[in-house]
This record gives structure tokens, sequence and C-alpha cells, in this order.
């Protein structure tokens, strides 16, 4: 890394542009004050802008995430930066830390480039698209998803064979392959970290095949299926393209499990399992869903009246966590589980599996800090210093937190919490000009 | 009317069970079971009926016995609340339960006891050798008629009222009908088992487990056949000379294995090793190298000059015999038949 970029000085920085830090940039930017949105991903919207419908309602989640999204890249009092990571902080004075972002080369100039996708049709790499989680492919020369934002194409450069195709068709001249990591050194009174969560990497159950049984899935693929913007146009199952038509749900995956070292409840995957069930239940009208669960735990306003609803519609519900999977000639899976109701093992037989997988902390966000220390909570969440008084305030004054950096939460609640956030931000900024 | 144990608790973990109340119900273990079928699930049945404390379903159980402890159920136990160690204590707390005399329960429960038990036979033997002047001849004598009277003894007076308990509680106290003609169809299945073990291989990557536990069986009852009926320290038999070297070869050199397993406590069927069971490798590692010795020195005419070596091995096997056998972890073998034989009793 070369000579940072000095002298760049905003009120505040957002770490995370997901849900909770897009309410939380917008909340501080409505209010008069100079944010500074960072995102390590190619987009803004986090992975809400990457789901279906949301429960209990089943509201498009790309409905409520779009209009948000549109409106934290126009505003004035906004500044994005995306494919970016923060790499330091220290915190100077009261009012004053200093961060050091590190910008990773699009290889593309947003501003000039239409998203015309002639650099897509041009590009001769095929690789597999994460923004699809693997269920397609993309170019090296691609637009991240259709509704991303800021909405420009992107260079992979560990996977461009350095071709030029794209640059001889491009009409704008956009792309530039001489564009280097840039280095800036921010001056900002006050951060809210907004990191999110990872899931659970399934790949780490093997009992259950996830990577090498093609028909098992996650909950995440799945949501990419029933999306709007979806990629296939209907259900189909990995493996062979079939239309599935006995789908079962494994919930609990990594979570509520301490073998696997995560023994909290995720508190979203009954609710999206169920939701999807639903969806399923609109799109394959002659499926048969099953969902596996250990409790069903729908604690939240309206989330009960969705799981009768559910089972109203003729989703089962089978009490008994899935030991084994193990897989057929033709594709087909079998579920291995004790009925709990019936207190018998029994196996059944699913055409495709999808792994309802649980929340893990997004860690390494306590590294950044130099001169201060960022509690975490005994599952590596950030830690809350007072979380029934000011559930937003961390253990370094002038950091807050919002959304599920915190731990497993929804959408009302990450959004709530950057309500939270963004109110102790702006009374951080009052009180120390 | 079942009757609820509230403080059968205390009385498990006295047997060695860790963590069992936090299972929460999610059937994970029985699912991973590879032996578990739809009309035998467990071991999360075992589990429940332990949390309870509902000791008559318990002790009418046989699903104990059916565990051949591989352990995959504690390895994926989201709760890590070890159903499989559960499984092991379940089946020491039958044992002490079926033992008419009540000294299995004390020797599990009581470290202190099983020490003193092994010191006062030791004793015993040392009082012995110094009765008869340690004269070698004597005491060989003695050892090949100790076998042959404690088999026997052992065999009737504690061993078989024993299986009657255990019958009783099994099938006659929870009134199975069974016919005359079916205890005599399935007895093969006693047999079968008693010998080979065979449900082992149903486990799990498990084969080469089953097969030393295989190998160490046939060799243990050879050994005992070698010894008792044709009298290998006292025979000029050639073949019956070398049988006995294999024999008591084979059963030193498979369990020096699984004494190191117990060491290491890796796996998870060792993580949780009790005295018990470091008692009944160790000593059957001891039986099988102190017999082998002492062939060894009786052929190179040395064993006058070391008459210590047969004091050893007279200690070890009047301890195995009296103790072990009767009260340790070898009635496990029994039990196990047996418990195959009622399963199958009980089948329709």
């Amino acid at each position: 890394m070369e000579n940072p970029i000095r002298n760049i000085a905003y009120d505040a920085l957002v770490i995370g542009a997901g849900i909770a830090g897009g309410e939380t940039a917008l909340n501080l930017a409505n209010t008069g004050y100079k944010v500074l949105l960072v995102d390590r991903e190619l987009s803004v919207g986090g992975k809400m802008i990457m789901l279906s419908k949301v429960f209990p309602t089943l509201d498009c989640a790309a409905c409520i995430t779009t209009p948000k999204v549109s409106e934290i890249s126009r505003h004035p009092n906004i500044t994005i930066f995306t494919g970016s990571e923060v790499s330091k902080i220290r915190k100077v004075s009261d009012n004053e830390f200093v961060a050091l972002v590190t910008k990773q080369p699009r290889y593309v100039h947003i501003e000039d480039c239409t998203a015309c996708q002639l650099c897509e049709k041009a590009c001769p790499v095929n690789v597999r698209d994460q923004y699809q989680f693997g269920l397609i492919g993309r170019k090296a020369a691609f637009i991240p998803f259709s509704i991303c934002s800021p909405k420009a194409a992107a260079i992979d450069i560990d996977n461009c064979t350095l071709c030029g195709a794209c640059e001889k068709v491009c009409p704008t001249n956009c792309i530039d392959f001489t564009m280097e990591v840039e280095t800036m050194e921010l001056h900002v009174k006050t951060i809210v970290v907004a990191t999110g969560f990872n899931l659970f990497n399934a790949e780490k159950m093997p009992r259950y095949g996830f990577g090498k049984y093609k028909n098992v899935i996650t909950a995440q693929q799945m949501e990419r299926e029933l999306a709007p913007t979806r990629p296939f146009n209907t259900i189909l199952r990995p493996g062979d393209g079939k239309v599935p038509d006995k789908i079962a749900y494994v919930l609990c995956v990594g979570s509520r499990d301490a073998s696997i070292g995560n023994p909290v409840c995720s508190q979203i995957c009954c609710m999206y399992s169920i939701k999807q069930a639903q969806l399923l239940m609109g799109s394959l009208p002659m499926a048969d869903v099953t969902i596996y669960y250990i409790n069903i735990r729908s604690f939240g306003k309206g989330f009960e009246e969705f799981y009768q609803q559910a089972k109203g519609m003729g989703v089962n519900f089978v009490k008994g966590k899935i030991g084994r999977i193990s897989e057929k000639e033709n594709g087909n899976l079998i579920l291995r589980y004790e009925d709990i109701n019936e207190g018998k093992l029994q196996e059944a037989e699913h055409d495709m599996v999808i792994l309802s997988t649980g929340v893990l902390p997004n860690t390494g966000i306590d590294k950044l800090f130099e001169n201060q220390k960022l509690q975490l909570d005994q599952f590596s969440f950030i830690g809350q210093s007072d979380m029934l008084a000011s559930p937003a305030k961390t253990s370094i004054e002038g950091v807050f937190v919002a959304g599920t950096a915190t731990g497993p939460m929804d959408i009302p609640d990450s959004i709530l919490s950057a309500g939270s956030a963004s109110s102790e931000a702006i009374s951080y900024l009052i009180q120390h000009p | 009317m079942s009757k609820i144990n509230p403080a059968f608790n205390k009385e498990l973990e006295k047997f060695g069970s860790v963590n069992y109340n936090a299972c929460y119900n999610c059937g994970n273990c029985t699912a991973v079971c590879s032996l578990s079928t739809e009309d035998d699930s467990f071991p999360r049945e075992m589990v429940r009926l332990s949390v309870l404390g509902l000791e008559d379903d318990i002790r009418s159980s046989l699903k104990p016995w059916e565990c051949y402890y591989c352990g995959e159920c504690s390895t994926h136990c989201p709760q890590e609340a070890n159903p499989g160690e559960l499984m092991m204590s379940l089946r020491r707390y039958l044992t002490a339960h079926y033992d008419w005399t009540g000294l299995s329960g004390l020797m599990y429960k009581s470290l202190t006891l099983s020490i003193i038990a092994f010191v006062a036979t030791f004793a015993a033997v040392i009082a012995f050798a110094v009765s008869v002047g340690f004269e070698l001849e004597k005491m060989l004598h003695f050892g090949h008629m100790f076998e042959g009277i404690a088999i026997g003894t052992i065999g009737f007076t504690i061993l078989l009222p024993n299986i009657a308990r255990m019958w009783y509680y099994t099938i006659l106290k929870p009134k199975t009908k069974v016919t005359f003609m079916k205890y005599v169809k399935s007895i093969g299945e006693l047999f079968i088992h008693m010998f080979t073990q065979k449900r082992a291989l149903g486990c799990d990557d498990n084969q080469f487990r089953w097969f030393e536990h295989f190998i160490l069986v046939i060799g243990y009852l050879s050994l005992l056949f070698t010894t008792v009926v044709l009298n290998w320290f006292g025979t000029s038999s050639l073949f019956v000379i070398v049988l006995g070297y294999i024999m008591s070869a084979i059963v030193f050199v498979v369990t020096i294995d699984f004494v190191k397993g117990r060491m290491k406590a890796k796996k998870e069927v060792s993580k949780h090793s009790q005295p018990s069971d470091i008692f009944f490798v160790v000593w059957l590692f001891l039986m099988g190298l102190t017999a082998f010795m002492v062939r060894l020195f009786i052929d190179l005419d040395i064993l006058e000059s070391n008459k210590w070596l047969y004091i050893f091995h007279l200690t070890v096997l009047v301890q195995w015999a009296l103790i072990i056998v009767p009260f340790g972890k070898w009635t496990h073998f029994l039990y196990r038949s047996f418990a195959m034989y009622f399963a199958k009793l009980k089948a329709d």
C-alpha cells in the first residue's frame, strides 16, 4: 500500500451497507450529517436485497430494499464506497477517529458505465456466480446482479484472462485495467458498526451431504430460486433440472448445535423456512413440503399466525432432527430421523432437501480497533455494553452497533436496531461537536 | 402406574453418566445410530427414561445391551448430552441390579472397595503360598483345581442367578408371554451372539474393532479351555502346548491395542473410561501375558527358580475369577448375549 489519500473528513462512518447500515446512514444523512458508507461487496443492500419475500407479511424483499437503496445512493449527504474495507481504526479524541479504508479496484469507472452488458457478452470466462450462491454461472466481466447498486459492471480480476475483449466492446470506454488499490485515511466523529452476520457453511456437516449431493441446497440458494429476479424462472433441483415434488427442510443446521460450536438459536430459520414453504406451495401447487424441526420458534408479531397459516396450507411439520442424509441413484435423498411424537426411527425419501443454515458472527471487526478494545460477547458477536438501556452502545465511546452484528435477529428488529444506533450516534455528534 | 425417581440422576452419576439432562429431545442420537431401527429406537428413549427416573422401565429394557458404543451419538449430540456414555452407565447400572449379591454395584461406585478387594485376594494368594511352603508342584496343582472350581461355583451361585434375575426383570415382570417352544427355537441366537458379537458389525466404521473383539473372545475362550480342560501347564502334548502359546499370545497382543485406546482416550468410546473398564482390559492383558510366560518358563525349566512369576499369575487369575468375572465388566459379555436372546423372545 502506498501513501494514503489524507484529510478526508466525515461526521460518521458506517461499516456495512446492509439493511441496518443503510438505514443508519439514511437516518444520519437526513439529520444533516455527512456519512461515509463502506461495504466490501460490489453492491449495497447486504443480504436482504437477495431475498425473495419477507416474513410474516410476504412482502417482496426487493420492493422494500430497492427504494431504500436508491435513496441511499442518491442522497447528497451519503458517500458510498463499495468493494472497500476498513483496515484500521484509531481513536484520537472524543470526537475524532482515524480510519484507514482500502478500496479494491473495480476496473470499471462506475460513473461512465451504462450497464449495457456488452462486456458480459464479450467475456469468454465462465465462473460460478457468488451472487446467485453458485446456482448458475457468470462472466469475469459482470454486473453483480440485476438490482445491484451502483448498477455498474465489475471485473473479477482473479478469474480474468486479461484478453481485453470487454475493453474493445465497451461503448463508453469505462473499463480501465490500470486501476489500483486505493488507501484512504478518514477523519470521522463517530462510527456505526453494521457488519451483519455470516451463514453457517453447511459443508461443515458432512452427514447432510451438502456439496456432495447435488440436490441438497441451502435455504439461501432456495431464496434465489424463489426471488422475482430468480435465475431459473421456476423451481428446479440442481442435480438434473427436475421440478421437485417432495421437498424437505432441515432446520437447525449449524444452530442450537454445540457439536459444531454454535449452541444458540438463529431466530430466523424457522420463520424463513415456513415462508419458503408457503412460497413453494404457491410455485409448485402439487408439491409436498415437509419441515423437520426440533422446536418451531414463532415468537414475533404475527409469527405464530404465519406458522398456523403454513400448517393450514398443508405444509407437513415433523418433530425430529435429521441425523443423516444419503443419496439414491436417481438423485433422491433418504433422510434418517427419529419421529419424536412416535418415538420411532424413520426414513423418508425426498427429491430435494433444503438446509436451513444458521446465523454466525461476522468475525474480525474487533481486530480493526488499534488503541481501544471492542468487546465481543461469548459467541463473538459485538458486545452491547448496556444491552437493556442503550442497546446500540459498545465498549468504545462513540462507536455504536446496529443490526445482526450484535446477534441473530430478523429484518424488522435489524431496522429497529439501526434506528436506535442512529439516534445514539446523532446524540453523540451533538454532544461532541 | 409408573413410578418416577427424581433422585435417579444422582444414582446414575455414580455409574459414570455425564450431562444427559441437557437433552432437548431432537432425536439426533437415534437418527445417527446405525443399530437403531424402527422397532428398536434408541438411545433417546433411554435418555428420556433416565431424565424422568423411570427405573422400572429402565430395568425392563434390553436396549442398553443392544448398543455397542461406536460413539456417533455423542459425537453429533447438539447438546453435548453424551447419550453414548449414558448407555454405558445404564449397562453398569443394570449389571449392578441384576447382581443379587450387590457387590457389582458397590465396586462400580467405589474405587476404594475395588482396590481393597484386589489387595485382599493378593493377600490370600500369598497366604496360600506360605501355607504350602512355596512348593511349585502344590501351587500348580491348586491353580489348576482353582480354575475348575471357580468357574463352576461362580457360574452356579452368581452368574446363573443373575441371568435369572435379568430374565425376571425383562421378560417375566413386564408380563411378556413367551411359549416354551419359542425359548427352544430362539436359543441359537444366544450362542451366535455370545461367540460372534455379530451385532457390533452393524456399527459404522467398526469392522476392525469387531474383528479384534471377535479374535479376543475366541482366544480367551480357547485359552480357558486349554488351561482348564487340557491342563496346559501340566500337559506334555506338543499340540496342546503350541495351542496354549497361540491363544495366550492372541489374548495379550490384542488387549495391548485396547489398553492403548483406553489410555489415549481419543475415541468417543474410551473418553470416559471408568476404573472398571481399565481393570477389565489390563487384567485380560496380564492373564494372557503371565500364562504365556509361565508356560515359557516351564519349557525353559526355569520356573522352579522363578516362583514369583507363578504367584503373580495365580494372583491375576484369582482376581480375574473372583472379582472381574462375577462383578466386573466380564458379565457384559454374558448379558449382551442373553439380551439378544431375550429380545428375540420379545419380538413377534
